[in-house]
């Protein structure tokens, strides 16, 4: 259901994953989807799942959402598993039909991409569940602060708003879709069944008044902000200033040795 | 046989994870054909819940909603025959209004139906008329409409498909007094044109005094009072006490008794009230 989609979702908890800074958070992240691309070998691979099992313990926010999130993305992952195991023939042969030879090989190599598929969505999950869209973009923005010497202040900002606009309404656009489903459902819209063209068909009566809700509310939220002195971030202050703690540079010290650790298994562990 | 039988429904939101939420918990009521039921609560008390239910958009946790006799997820597959049956306003037109043309927005419904084209056209004349909506405004954009008129053409979708039993969510919140006079004639007429059935959910007690039979009251999921009009805004105080009211008039009147005079309390339009407070003021008997 449309409702599964929970990626972009701040969930609140209280864990040290939350309070931590979130250019550090940031940073991290991008830190273990490198690890995530570095790693050559299962081993490796382990040591990045064990990096994300802890922060996902860290984040107390309950493995079942982190799942539900896998859940939507599930078909590209069996996909990806699918034709790996299909196009790499090596190893001893396990089954043969036609043109397709299914190796050990093959089916190692697609557990691989699955696994690394499945990480690099927990890692995203948890920096959003854990962080609130407002933070996060803030946080980008100011990591961001030496292209402002390039005089790209402002576009960086305009950027950073877009973006916290972005992830604030994806709840607010889900619950509206589930609106409108529910209004067309109550006029007998068949949105379940029947073949590709007629469901692609039965969107239209869902999409419309999607879009047509979503750019009155844009108008409505300019107007809004525009009331409230809104003008590019030209002269704007911050009332919380980011502050990095104990916790944040243990956080970064452990993602050091991690890092580390992929590194020399990619070397050694071959 | 009553038209609609709740029987011991209950809903909850998300089970088994921390968001677990009981909407709705062992409701039963039976409405009568033809009869207006209005249903009242508070933000949160279960009303859209319950709508949600009765329309077949959510399944029952627990329980059963039978419409004549038959339960409504008998066939889970011909649920949208239900819909089509147990019709449901919306509040927002914006939400479901799609179509290039008012005119064939409102045969969304009846085309989803499988009617005939003359069928449609016939329904729609029929529905547009009920609703007062101008024949005119058939052809344009339902965008264009003022915001009354695209709630009148939403109402209108659903008339066409002709329910024997109709809901409406709020269908009066934010009109003018004119646009809410007009909503509620168009439900008594589609009433009694076509023989069928009304619950309506408001936060308007004037609304619910005007033309309802008999009231629900529903309070943290559960059903509180289901009574005739008289018996349930007799009870001002339990109703106050659960973030309801009674009517304005029916305050004015209650005040009046507080201070000491001695009139009905269980008036709940003007035009009785006024009657009433002229009488004692003619007659003069303090207490």
């Amino acid at each position: 259901m449309i409702s599964d989609i929970t990626f972009g979702q701040y969930f609140p908890c209280n864990s040290v994953l939350h309070k931590m800074d979130p250019r550090v958070k940031f940073i991290i992240m991008l830190a273990s989807i490198v690890f995530l691309f570095l790693v050559k070998s299962s081993f490796a691979l382990g040591l990045v799942a064990l990096f994300v099992i802890i922060s996902i313990i860290a984040s107390k926010i309950p493995l079942k959402l982190y799942v539900k999130n896998l859940k939507a993305i599930l078909p590209i992952i069996i996909l990806t598993a699918i034709i790996n195991s299909l196009y790499i023939n090596d190893g001893r042969l396990l089954f043969s039909w036609w043109i397709f030879n299914i190796t050990v090989g093959g089916i190692s190599r697609a557990l691989f991409m699955a696994v690394r598929i499945a990480l690099l969505i927990f890692i995203s999950a948890t920096l959003t569940y854990t962080t609130t869209p407002n933070d996060l973009t803030d946080g980008i923005e100011s990591l961001c602060t030496p292209l402002k010497f390039l005089g790209l202040g402002s576009l960086i900002h305009i950027l950073t708003m877009m973006m916290t606009i972005a992830l604030r309404f994806i709840p607010t656009l889900v619950e509206e879709t589930q609106k409108i489903i529910n209004a067309q459902k109550a006029r007998g819209a068949d949105i379940e069944n029947g073949g590709i063209v007629s469901r692609v068909k039965a969107l239209v009566p869902i999409l419309i008044p999607l879009i047509i809700l979503s750019v009155r509310r844009a108008y409505d939220l300019a107007e809004a902000m525009e009331c409230r002195c809104y003008n590019g971030g030209i002269g704007k202050q911050r009332m919380k200033k980011f502050k990095i703690r104990y916790f944040d540079i243990l956080a970064l010290i452990l993602t050091t040795i991690f890092g580390t650790g992929v590194v020399l298994l990619n070397i050694f562990m071959r | 046989m009553p038209i609609l039988e709740v029987k011991n429904l209950s809903y909850v939101y998300s089970p088994g994870t921390p968001f677990k939420h009981e909407a709705l918990k062992d409701v039963s009521f039976a409405i009568e054909k033809g009869e207006i039921i209005g249903i009242i609560g508070h933000t949160g008390s279960g009303k859209s819940t319950l709508l949600q239910l009765l329309n077949g958009l959510l399944k029952p946790t627990e329980g059963n909603i039978f419409l004549n006799g038959k339960d409504i997820w008998d066939e889970p597959k011909k649920i949208n025959e239900i819909r089509f049956k147990i019709g449901l306003v919306f509040q927002y037109p914006e939400y479901q209004l799609f179509e290039e043309t008012v005119e064939s927005d409102i045969a969304f419904g009846p085309k989803n139906m499988g009617l005939s084209n003359a069928e449609i056209t016939n329904r729609i004349s029929n529905s547009v008329n009920i609703v007062k909506l101008n024949e005119e405004l058939l052809k344009k954009s339902p965008f264009d409409l003022s915001g009354g008129e695209k709630r009148r053409a939403a109402i209108a979708g659903i008339m066409a498909m002709q329910p024997e039993l109709i809901v409406f969510d709020e269908p009066t919140a934010g009109l003018d007094p004119i646009g809410r006079e007009t909503v509620l004639n168009a439900i008594l007429d589609y009433r009694n044109n076509n023989n069928a059935t009304v619950i309506i959910v408001s936060h308007s007690m004037e609304d619910m005094a005007l033309i309802c039979n008999k009231i629900i009251v529903l309070n943290d999921g559960e059903l509180l009072m289901h009574d005739t009009v008289k018996n349930v805004f007799k009870n001002a105080d339990v109703l106050k006490n659960i973030g309801l009211s009674v009517p304005h008039i029916t305050n004015v009147l209650l005040k009046l008794n507080d201070m000491g005079i001695d009139i009905p309390t269980d008036i709940f339009d003007v035009s009785q009230a006024s009657s009433a407070i002229l009488n004692i003021v003619s007659g003069g008997n303090r207490k």
